[in-house]
């Protein structure tokens, strides 16, 4: 029953992580007053990626591909929607943030191994970036454990049930607002791109990865997508009534950070290091200090 | 050497795929990524095409970074020897299956630079091409044309110039040792050059 | 110092300087002292030089090697033009003026044979694996070249 579940909660995720990525296409081409490419596009590009010829330079390529999708499907399995998870844990906020740094470093192992230069370069970005995000990503939560006085992402979601002025963006604003900086830099997205910046470092990580490989990178960018959006319908939106509105809430939290990826350019790494370690780290400690006193 | 001609094979003896070539042949040609590498003018007509006009990415057709992560090679514009190189590394870069579009007149014989010392006059001798473009340059539409084309020749299986690749690799190789691996000057007048004397200079 | 005045000057230290249009001169110099015009220009303010060109006239028998200068203070172009012999061109370098007549130099040493003495490296730049004549002189066949090496053909092949 476990494996069914663990099984059918990854398609979920991987699923529900690429037709976002395709309306996010679908919206900045609009924005950009394109027509688009389909919502479904991200699964006929996955289908595509499967079927070709791949390169591998050695076995550890391999294996970090796999490692950083486990990792991310494995911090997927403790984030609980709309109530439900495949694992019940009481204290899964711990797990999960020992569980995203997985997905970073078996996504680095892999493209270190591959020997390109670009790729070393991005990956050293994006493990910077992470240095950044990561400060002021665990004081907000460290505020909603203390609001709470639990580390368990199902009470805190559950604490925000009943009406939509429970949520916790009414209770905590400026955690609310740092963690949406916060988030773009997770997920990647404009001025927080550095890493992939097409331009300088020849998209970064994924630059020596094909076929097969560059479609496990895209599944990892969709979970990753999945969790850090359903992080934060838990954490600020009351977490959902039901997997259809819970998937409503995490579409808008992903299309905000889509409109931010289209209306911004790009910071520098030591840039935007400095950024994410005064900005959001100083609004979410302002958010503790009122919560706290 | 002889060389193969796929597609008219393929007319020959009808549709005899199997299902699963056909289902990934329709998802290979709904997400074609394209190698962003620009040689000569043509590239001044990408941005058109990839941008509110004409909108190249509905088809699912969107640039892409490194040879590693696309399907098409695009040769925008006259090939130097010097590029040549360069585009014939880069194609053997690409995992397969692949795809080369050829632009303008100058890919196919040489167009206005045809009696250039360093301009390659038909790039399908080096590299194989599935599609050319003829034009100085070619319109938007043309272009627009022709990925519409090359998508329906991948969803029937017409677009196999990869595997003339590999199957003429003999033919196509020995034309590239011709272009590159000179050991000789080519023309008699190269006897006309000037050897500087460093020993008789210095006593002028 | 204005146009006329310059024009004047270079005249009297026996150049032949002629105004082209407002803010560009042509100079035409001796292969033997050109070094010490230079020299003087650089030293009233002509700090740019901006390319080195070659021109091979075959009927003349000649080369030409023209110096564009620019002064970033009169806005003036001075276009220095050197004629060299064809059997023999050799020619003094100027790196020792301006260093960036290093590439220039290597260049038109490339293009047309032009051997510039005081240059450490004249190695090859553009031109990978080139054992003919220098691809930019007039007796240089191109045509034949191209379709020897490329199969080009006159007319696309028709006659």
């Amino acid at each position: 029953m476990v494996v069914i579940n663990i099984i059918l909660y990854s398609l979920f995720a991987i699923l529900v992580g690429l037709i976002f990525m395709g309306i996010g296409r679908k919206v900045s081409a609009r924005m950009h007053l394109r027509y688009g490419p389909p919502f479904y596009q991200s699964i006929l590009d996955i289908f595509k990626l499967m079927s070709r010829k791949s390169f591998t330079h050695n076995f550890v390529m391999d294996l970090g591909m796999v490692m950083a999708l486990a990792g991310l499907l494995g911090t997927m399995l403790y984030v609980p929607i709309a109530g439900h998870s495949a694992f019940i844990s009481n204290s899964n906020i711990i797990v999960i943030m020992y569980l995203m740094a997985i997905g970073s470093l078996g996504m680095a192992m892999a493209v270190t191994a591959s020997g390109n230069p670009n790729a070393t370069i991005g990956i050293s970005r994006a493990l910077t970036m992470m240095l950044g995000y990561e400060i002021p990503f665990f004081i907000i939560v460290l505020g909603l454990i203390i609001s709470n006085n639990s580390s368990s992402i199902s009470v805190i979601a559950a604490s925000q049930a009943g009406s939509i002025w429970n949520w916790n963006i009414w209770h905590m604003p400026l955690g609310y607002i740092a963690m949406e900086i916060t988030l773009q830099a997770m997920m990647g997205e404009k001025p927080f791109d550095a890493m992939i910046a097409p331009a300088e470092v020849a998209s970064g990580p994924m630059v020596e990865l094909s076929g097969k490989y560059l479609g496990l990178g895209l599944l990892t960018h969709a979970v990753s997508i999945f969790v850090e959006t359903g992080l934060m319908v838990n954490f600020f939106f009351g977490g959902g009534s039901n997997p259809i509105d819970f998937v409503i809430k995490q579409l808008g939290i992903y299309l905000i950070a889509v409109i931010f990826d289209n209306i911004f350019p790009r910071y520098k790494i030591e840039q935007a290091v400095k950024f994410l370690w005064i900005f959001p780290t100083g609004i979410a400690v302002v958010q503790l200090l009122l919560l706290a006193f | 050497m002889q060389i193969i001609n796929y597609a008219d094979e393929e007319r020959r003896q009808e549709d005899n795929r199997k299902l699963w070539d056909k289902v990934t042949a329709y998802f290979r040609s709904r997400s074609l990524w394209m190698l962003h590498y620009c040689t000569g003018c043509g590239a001044m007509e990408l941005p058109p095409i990839m941008t509110s006009r004409w909108d190249i990415e509905r088809f699912g057709i969107v640039p892409m970074a490194t040879p590693r992560q696309a399907d098409i090679l695009l040769l925008t514009g006259y090939a130097s020897t010097n590029t040549m190189k360069r585009i014939i590394r880069t194609y053997e870069q690409m995992p397969e299956p692949k795809w080369v579009i050829a632009f303008g007149s100058c890919t196919v014989n040489g167009g206005m630079y045809w009696d250039s010392y360093n301009t390659v006059n038909n790039v399908g001798e080096y590299i194989p091409i599935d599609i050319t473009i003829a034009g100085c340059m070619p319109r938007p539409e043309a272009i627009l044309d022709t990925m519409v084309k090359l998508m329906n020749m991948v969803k029937s299986g017409d677009a196999k110039a990869f595997q003339k690749y590999k199957d003429n690799y003999g033919y196509y190789k020995a034309n590239q040792d011709k272009l590159f691996a000179r050991t000789a000057p080519v023309l008699e007048s190269a006897s006309l050059k000037y050897v500087h004397n460093e020993t008789e200079g210095s006593e002028q | 110092m204005n146009i006329t005045e310059l024009l004047k000057d270079l005249n009297s230290r026996g150049l032949e300087a002629e105004k082209i249009c407002d803010g560009e001169i042509k100079v035409i110099a001796n292969k033997d002292n050109f070094i010490t015009h230079l020299h003087y220009l650089q030293s009233i303010n002509y700090e740019h030089l901006a390319n080195i060109n070659g021109v091979d006239y075959i009927d003349e028998n000649e080369f030409e090697v023209v110096y564009q200068i620019y002064s970033y203070t009169d806005k003036i172009h001075i276009i220095f033009k050197v004629r060299i012999p064809r059997e023999k061109p050799v020619i003094q370098s100027i790196v020792d003026l301006w260093e960036q007549a290093q590439f220039y130099e290597r260049e038109v040493h490339e293009f047309y044979g032009i051997h510039f003495e005081g240059n450490k490296d004249l190695s090859p730049l553009f031109l990978e694996d080139w054992m003919d004549l220098p691809p930019l002189r007039k007796d240089f066949d191109t045509e034949r070249f191209s379709e020897i090496v490329m199969g080009s053909m006159r007319n696309g092949g028709k006659k």
